[in-house]
């Protein structure tokens, strides 16, 4: 600024520079105290009275006091599951869809697509499964079939993160690659990749947040019932998910303190998606950290 | 080109070693190798995500095209009658609900969420940055029932004083709840894409003398467009797609919604209030799976415009 | 693809297998096993899981998977196989209003529902007829000052086509009369809990639900036809709006589903924990 003159037309750009700055910031705390009063409410109406047995006691139809220890259990094992499964094909895929596959209309149809898929209401998918599961199989509601059907309804937005994610990875790194002479699959796996992984991290965490409070697609394939055992790792047992509970006190419960335990389930359910947001976002931030970045 | 350089890249050191030390030739060997094992797996994973696509647009389809044995195209997409109950089919109403709710929710969502993104990525300082995301993404993590009870008991109430209803129930509820769920997508997902923009077009716009505001409008935003196009599709077919919240904001009774708070239904609430309730082999059932054909067609047409949109304006700068 | 079936059954068993031998600990002295699953109406659930999770412990090696979605959807997974026992709020072997009887199913009685029209606290309204019911769910009267309120539009909040308790609320509080949509003042519910939710906060509505979930301040019961929603008036006869909820099965139950439905129904169960989550026992019905 020092060596210019200031022109009228600059000056004008500086104010509005200014405003719009201050439009930011005031949007952007908006938004923030919109958010902390949204996890307020939630938060206090259920972490004061949380105690530590709620985690770990067996629900109840008649008692007041049950906890949610088995439908906690099914959550992460069900989540498990699904992201085992989907992680590996969503990100493969989602790499071919960026590296490999051929610039045509195929492509671009594909793509479209799989990005459709995922205004598909869970609803349905949780039908697909019990079709597969409960109709085809004849296994009847289980927690295989609800972490398996959770997996289809995590995939198309896996896979397009991720290919959104390599695809802005800048050309010429890649070329510095290949131009000392490594191969294709070295090339993403040692360049590519770790530069696409913020993003693709991202992406994880919200495909996860969003299957730990899933409910629509549980209810069809995994039911609403545990078999009564805290750690049952069975893969053909019912595993009813916190996520499915939460519906389950809050529209058919007839215990008294349901209006409580739905007020704890939540604050628990938005408790463990900040701590997975952590536990994926943490070693992220060390490597960054250790890279003095 | 991708393909060129990988052929150039596999045979030059083939090239290399063929007079050197053997070791090397069999660690080229095994790179070629794990080359070709990591091409076929990524294309298993392709084919295997087709493959989830292909079984989940035939499980819909299937069903939902036998309804045309009974119902007439003319009357599903025309009509305005929805009572299954006595044999009309008529899904006009919810076809244009589901479109003027999107397009509501989007107008609501996209300026504020694009807004933070550039907040994050261009404007605030490194610490608010570091404290703004991780907040955002808990929006994610709460569970759609909860917004959907937060928007009965609180949402409401507050809509009903406000606009003198005696319901408050319509598209502008579910619209505010879908805003605020769909935020979180569209912010981070944008906010990666103009991290993603190269260091050095900014650093030529301000060396001509831009402002920041000039550098985010003209420089920033148009080269991280293809990103945050696709963010605002994730959000948008999250938001058509979205049921639980919406199913208790919006009245769900099927009529054309005339106003903000004429209480309402959409292609997905009306999908999950009735689908529990109708038999199997019925042609209400038949209904409700060609309404969620439907709604992937919706999505499909949408997202085809908003790419082509997109393609112009690139192609116009 | 026969043959895939076969393979991926047969690969399931063993999985199967395996799990259950590590399981396998908790042996009792008992030979009752098997794998009941449950569907249907969601109204039944807490009687459903309460007395799975006693059932269970009786029977250990018998396992019980419980879900709910809608009335219909019990006999109809019955019907298709996925279920053993299909819960639902009617007597689906014969034809109701709206639903064609499934054939070859067999109602099982194991409660006995009673239902209550509720209003929001601030309705001045506490006794409703027939006539009136049938007028206000029709559409026919819009103000509440039309059946002794104060003057303020009434917002009617109903529950979907085919719910169970729309089904026998209908029939019984209305004596089959319609329940009409209109262009304001008038919301569907997807469940019981949706529907206190929205007549607790939603001021100068009407709506109906299972008696049990009658509590709370933000709610009340009005009085049908001058008598009050009462366990005692179901039973003695006066108050008309209940109906029997049922466990269809394909034909005669047997074995462990049999010696469900018959813990179910057993007079420990039915004076013990059903008489606690606020049903009403069947023997106690003439009839």
């Amino acid at each position: 600024m020092n060596g210019f003159t200031r022109t009228r037309h600059s000056a004008r750009a500086q104010r509005r520079n200014r405003l719009a700055t201050i439009g930011f910031y005031t949007l952007g705390a908006l938004v923030l105290l919109l958010i902390f009063w949204l996890l307020f409410t939630i938060l206090s109406k259920g972490l004061p009275s949380l105690r530590p047995e709620f985690l770990i006691r067996q629900p109840e139809e008649i008692d007041p006091g049950g906890g949610i220890g088995p439908v906690l259990f099914n959550s992460f094992y069900i989540l498990l599951i699904s992201l085992v499964i989907s992680i590996p094909i969503g990100i493969g895929g989602g790499i071919y869809m960026a590296e490999y596959a051929p610039d045509n209309k195929f492509t671009a149809a594909l793509r479209i697509c799989v990005e459709s898929l995922s205004s598909v209401p869970s609803i349905v998918f949780g039908l697909l499964g019990l079709a597969i599961f409960a109709e085809y199989f004849g296994i009847g509601l289980t927690i295989l079939g609800g972490g398996v059907s959770l997996a289809m309804l995590n995939l198309p937005m896996l896979a397009r993160v991720t290919e959104e994610a390599v695809r802005a990875v800048p050309g010429e790194i890649r070329e510095a690659g290949y131009a000392l002479g490594m191969t294709k699959s070295y090339v993403i796996r040692k360049v590519v990749l770790p530069v696409a992984m913020p993003a693709i991290v991202t992406g994880v965490c919200l495909v996860a947040g969003r299957a730990f409070g899933e409910s629509a697609v549980i209810i069809l394939t995994a039911g609403l019932s545990t078999s009564g055992e805290m750690w049952d790792f069975n893969l053909f047992s019912p595993g009813e998910t916190l996520a499915v509970h939460l519906w389950y006190v809050q529209s058919e419960a007839i215990v008294e303190d349901a209006r409580q335990i739905a007020d704890k389930s939540a604050a628990v359910l938005v408790f463990v998606v900040l701590m997975i947001n952590f536990m994926f976002r943490f070693p992220l931030w060390l490597g960054n950290r250790r890279k003095g970045r | 080109m991708g393909a060129d350089v990988e052929s150039l890249a596999s045979r030059a050191p083939k090239k290399h070693t063929e007079g050197k030390i053997k070791i090397n030739a069999k660690r080229h060997s095994r790179h070629l190798f794990s080359n070709t094992m990591s091409r076929y797996y990524f294309l298993f994973s392709i084919l295997a995500l087709c493959f989830v696509l292909g079984l989940v647009i035939v499980f819909i389809g299937k069903t939902a095209l036998l309804l045309f044995g009974n119902v007439s195209l003319a009357e599903f997409f025309f009509s305005f009658n929805w009572t299954p109950e006595e044999g009309s089919f008529g899904a006009a109403a919810f076809i244009i609900n589901t479109l003027s709710l999107t397009a509501l929710t989007l107008v609501i969502a996209v300026p504020i969420s694009v807004g933070m993104a550039v907040l994050c990525a261009e404007i605030a300082p490194k610490w608010l940055t570091g404290f703004i995301r991780p907040v955002l993404d808990l929006l994610v993590g709460i569970p759609s029932i909860v917004y959907g009870y937060l928007g009965l008991t609180v949402l409401l109430p507050f809509l009903r004083r406000v606009s003198g209803e005696g319901l408050g129930d319509g598209v502008l509820a579910a619209a505010l709840v879908l805003a605020l769920m769909v935020l979180p997508t569209i912010c981070r997902i944008s906010d990666d894409a103009i991290v993603a923009v190269p260091r050095k077009y900014r650093d030529a716009a301000y060396a001509l003398g831009s402002t920041r505001l000039q550098v985010i409008m003209r420089v920033v935003l148009p080269a991280a467009s293809r990103g945050i196009i696709s963010a605002v599709i994730l959000g948008m077919t999250r938001a058509i797609g979205e049921t639980m919240a919406v199913v208790m904001v919006i009245g769900n009774t099927p009529q054309l919604a005339k106003s903000l708070f004429t209480p309402t239904s959409v292609l997905t609430s009306n999908i999950v209030m009735q689908i529990s309730n109708v038999e199997f082999d019925s042609d209400w059932n038949y209904a409700l799976h060609m309404m969620a054909f439907l709604l992937l067609l919706i999505s499909f047409a949408l997202i085809l415009i908003i790419r082509v949109l997109g393609r112009k304006r690139r192609d116009a700068q | 693809m026969k043959v895939f079936k076969k393979f991926t059954v047969t690969a399931l068993t063993a999985v199967l297998a395996v799990t259950t031998a590590f399981a396998g600990v908790a042996s009792a002295a008992d030979t009752l096993k098997g794998k009941i699953t449950i569907n249907g109406s969601t109204a039944l659930l807490p009687l459903t899981l309460q007395a799975a999770k006693e059932f269970q412990k009786l029977h250990p090696k018998v396992k019980i998977a419980a879900s709910g979605k809608g009335s219909v959807t019990g006999p109809q997974a019955v019907k298709k196989g996925i279920a053993d026992i299909g819960a639902c709020d009617w007597d689906a072997s014969i034809d109701v209003p709206g639903f064609k009887a499934f054939d070859g199913q067999v109602a099982n009685k194991v409660a006995v529902i009673p239902f209550a029209t509720i209003v929001n606290k601030n309705v001045g309204v506490d006794n409703l007829t027939t006539e009136q019911l049938q007028g206000i769910f029709s559409g026919k009267i819009t103000n509440w000052k039309d059946v002794g309120g104060s003057n303020a539009d009434i917002v009617v909040i109903t529950r979907s086509f085919g719910s169970g308790t729309r089904v026998n609320y209908q029939a019984k509080a209305l004596a089959g009369g319609d329940i009409v949509k209109k262009e304001k003042n008038y919301k569907e519910t997807g469940s019981s809990g949706d529907m206190k939710t929205a007549v607790a906060t939603t001021p100068n509505s009407i709506g109906y639900i299972d008696l049990v979930y009658v509590s709370g301040g933000d709610i009340k019961a009005v009085k049908f036809n001058g008598i009050e929603a009462t366990t005692d008036n179901v039973i003695n006869g006066s108050y008309k709006i209940w109906a029997y909820g049922y466990y269809m099965t394909k034909g005669q139950p047997t074995g462990a589903t049999k010696e469900f439905i018959e813990y179910v129904q057993s007079k420990k169960f039915q004076n013990g924990s059903l008489k606690k989550l606020k049903f009403i026992p069947i023997s106690a019905m003439k009839g």
